[in-house]
Parts: structure tokens; C-alpha cells; sequence
């Protein structure tokens, strides 16, 4: 139906800026509240914040103690 | 009047020790430098290029640097113009103009297709390393390039934002929408096409 709001719809919208804490007050406690209230917008919120985490992780890889090695000897070298 | 000799070697003795500081602060983010480019271009050693590219050049122009001001955005900086000026930065894949979905639907996608009652943690686990990687390397590189400063290299937005060159209301549209390019990826690798 046109013009009828649906608050998981909302939710969904500000999902990101909600977790980036760029909402303003009033729009953060209105996705509070719906969010205390409804199961499949809170799990979905917390999906998101784990995923997040799980990103971070998973694409880290650390550099080879090769590189390190080449880079100190980048230095300009002491007179 | 000219400056004592006295006074000349005051100068270099100074300078030399200002540019050891900024040698050693610039290897102690090496690491989180290297973790950016790594996922900025898609091997290994590409990112290894970029990286000593990148330290060179930093100790070349390391008088440009204002001493107090953030370091690791300084380099990530030259290393982002670096990349972007080779041409390295990896290509995004020809047919890659997804519909975009909204933020519930790798959720969505991946609870479809688990059997049991899910909850968050049992619904992640089907993802693993190599999605996200995989996924990640197939977002457009402006949306990525964004992703990676800002949720692997844990910059601020104005922070990216400058990094890059752009406005920081650009940084937030291409890191939104960036996040939803990632994850319509991650539900194609780990589900399937819809």
C-alpha cells in the first residue's frame, strides 16, 4: 500500500548509519524502540554488527617479515 | 653574515635526528599499512610493490610530512595516489552493475538456505575467509577502496575522505552502498544466484 509506513522497511534503511552512530537522537531511539520490539529487525541488526567483525578478520593478512626487512633498508643510511 | 660552522652542524645533527623520528614512526604502521594494500590490489605481491613504492617515496619527500599531524593517513595517501596511478587498482569484473539489495538480504539469502532454526552466530558461519576475500576483490574498486580505509583500516570518514581526494558525503554513499555490494556478493558466493 503507497504511503503506509512500515517500520521494518525504515529499520532496514538506517541500518548502516545506525551502527556508523550517524543517526540523529531521535531517529536512533526510534530504531531503538522498534528494535527492542521486533525479533527479525534486531537479529538482522546484530547479523550486521557480526559481520562487520568477520570482514575485519577475515581480510587481514599480515605482511612477510621480508617486506619489514625491505623497508628498514628504505632508510637513509646514518653517516 | 654566515652561519658558524658551529651552527651548520647544530642544523644537520637536527635534521638528521628529525628525519630518524620520522623513519622509525613510519615503520612502526607498517603493518597497518600493509593490511590496506593488501586488500586495495589483488596479490600478494602487488601489494608488496606498492608498499615499498609507497615507504620510498615517504622518505624522499619526508620533509613534507608536519611533524604531530596523522602519519598513517600521510601514507596511506601516497599509497592510495600510487595505486591509482598504475592503473594497479584491481578491475572490477565487466557485468558487475548489481541490482542493489538492501541491507537484509545476505541475511535473508543465507536463513533461506539454513536448515535448522538459525540464529546470527550459526547464519555466519557458513561464510569463510575466502568469501569475504573473494567477495571484497569483486567489489568496484571506488566502493572498495572505501570499505577498506575506513572498516579494515579503521580511518573516520573525514579521514578517508581526504585520503582519497573526495567529499565526505561521497565517502559515506560509496562505503553504504559499498557494504551492500559486498554482501549481494558474499550471498552469491555462499548461496548461490537467487
Amino acid at each position: 500500500m503507497a504511503g503506509t509506513f512500515d517500520p521494518c522497511v525504515w529499520c532496514e534503511e538506517v541500518l548502516q548509519p545506525y551502527l556508523d552512530r550517524e543517526l540523529s537522537e531521535t531517529e536512533r531511539a526510534e530504531a531503538q524502540a522498534h528494535l527492542d520490539a521486533c525479533g527479525y529487525c534486531s537479529k538482522r541488526y546484530r547479523f550486521e554488527a557480526s559481520l562487520r567483525q568477520f570482514v575485519r578478520m577475515a581480510a587481514i593478512e599480515e605482511m612477510s617479515p621480508d617486506l619489514k626487512q625491505k623497508l628498514s633498508e628504505l632508510r637513509t643510511p646514518l653517516l | 653574515m654566515t652561519e658558524s660552522p658551529d651552527t651548520e652542524g647544530r642544523q644537520i645533527a637536527i635534521e638528521a635526528r628529525d628525519r630518524v623520528r620520522f623513519e622509525e614512526e613510519a615503520l612502526e604502521l607498517a603493518d597497518q599499512v600493509y593490511r590496506v594494500a593488501r586488500r586495495l590490489v589483488r596479490t600478494q605481491e602487488e601489494a608488496e610493490d606498492l608498499v615499498q613504492e609507497t615507504y620510498a617515496r615517504a622518505f624522499r619527500s619526508w620533509r613534507s610530512y608536519t611533524p604531530g599531524t596523522n602519519l598513517r593517513a600521510w601514507l596511506l595517501r601516497i599509497l592510495t595516489n600510487l595505486n591509482i596511478d598504475r592503473g594497479r587498482r584491481a578491475q572490477r569484473t565487466p557485468d558487475m552493475e548489481p541490482i542493489e539489495e538492501g541491507d537484509y538480504y545476505l541475511y535473508n539469502r543465507l536463513e533461506e538456505t539454513t536448515r535448522e532454526n538459525p540464529d546470527e552466530e550459526r547464519v555466519i558461519e557458513r561464510l569463510s575467509q575466502d568469501d569475504i576475500v573473494s567477495a571484497l576483490s569483486e567489489v568496484p574498486h571506488d566502493f572498495r577502496d572505501v570499505i577498506v580505509l575506513v572498516d579494515i583500516g579503521d580511518f573516520s570518514y573525514q579521514e578517508a575522505a581526504q585520503i582519497l581526494d573526495i567529499p565526505i558525503g561521497t565517502v559515506m554513499s560509496r562505503l553504504h552502498r559499498g557494504r551492500r555490494i559486498l554482501k549481494q556478493q558474499l550471498a552469491e558466493t555462499a548461496v548461490g544466484e537467487g
